[in-house]
């Protein structure tokens, strides 16, 4: 019974955290950011938490970028 | 494992995929009026891709910056020659001239602490835009101060379009959601400018 409550738990978390990933404001401030550093992309279609202000985003023509804070700096890598 | 654990388990490996379907259809309907706006900045963003290219792209920056600029000062002086035709009068032609001038400049002040305020509170722009934009204004105002401390490499002629490309990427952003902060941030340019290039004035404002 214990494993049957730990399974919808693990089903209801994983659920919450697709629509935290999948905020049109969060993918349009990463668009924006992406853009402001110079970087093509056109727009982020997804993206995944990786942690707090840590980002991985999928652009619509395929580029892949790693987005987070370092030192007080929006750092935006091509993965 | 009993076939109600079955069942159990059965339905919490379910449930996200009917969570997602139902969270799907909202994530995509605001897409479709999202990817418009994106496209925006993206396309002004990508203008600085090459890094160095700002130089490139100086002259039309300068040139949408002076336009707003010149267009002030010389609205009051086509119009103060104007009004002084009809009286024809050499001695109230020089009085009247003067009353419209002060009221054309008096709405350019502006408080730059306030847009500053407005630009942190609006909601136009997301956090990581904002720290983001942030970032390349304080490398914009340490070139400033490096030019105020005598290095060379960069001059008011370098700045300048660093200036307006800044400003061109902060109006793209505000202007689809936050218009009205969009305008009086154009309408500060000059103000800004002032600042930046008076070491006295960024000193207090920094």
């Amino acid at each position: 019974m214990h494993r049957a409550v730990l399974v919808i738990a693990a089903a209801c978390l994983g659920a919450s955290a697709a629509l935290a990933a999948d905020d049109p404001k969060q993918r349009q401030d990463l668009t924006a950011v992406i853009a402001l550093q110079g970087k093509p992309c056109g727009e982020v279609v997804s993206y995944t938490v990786q942690g707090d202000n840590d980002f991985v985003a999928t652009c619509k023509d395929g580029n892949v970028y790693h987005v987070h804070v370092k030192d007080g700096r929006v750092v935006v890598e091509k993965k | 494992m009993t076939p109600l654990l079955r069942v159990v388990i059965a339905v919490g490996a379910l449930l996200p995929a009917a969570c997602a379907l139902d969270s799907a259809p909202p994530a995509r309907a605001p897409m479709a009026t999202r990817p418009v706006e994106p496209a925006a900045p993206a396309s002004v963003a990508q203008a600085p891709a090459p890094g160095t290219p700002p130089a490139a792209k100086a002259p039309p920056p300068p040139q949408a910056s002076a336009v707003p600029a010149k267009p002030n000062p010389p609205a009051p002086a086509a119009a103060a020659p104007a009004k002084p035709r009809p009286p024809a009068s050499a001695a109230t032609a020089p009085a009247k001239p003067q009353a419209p001038a002060p009221l054309a400049s008096a709405p350019a002040p502006l408080d730059l602490q306030s847009l500053e305020k407005r630009l942190k509170d609006t909601s136009a722009i997301g956090v990581l835009t904002k720290l983001s934009l942030k970032n390349q204004v304080d490398d914009l105002i340490g070139r400033f101060r490096a030019y105020h401390q005598g290095a060379r490499p960069p001059t008011l002629t370098d700045l300048r379009p660093a200036f307006d490309l800044l400003l061109m990427k902060v109006l793209s952003l505000l202007q689809d959601h936050d218009p009205g902060l969009a305008r009086d941030i154009n309408a500060s340019r000059d103000a800004i400018w002032a600042v930046l290039t008076d070491p006295r004035k960024l000193a207090q404002f920094a």
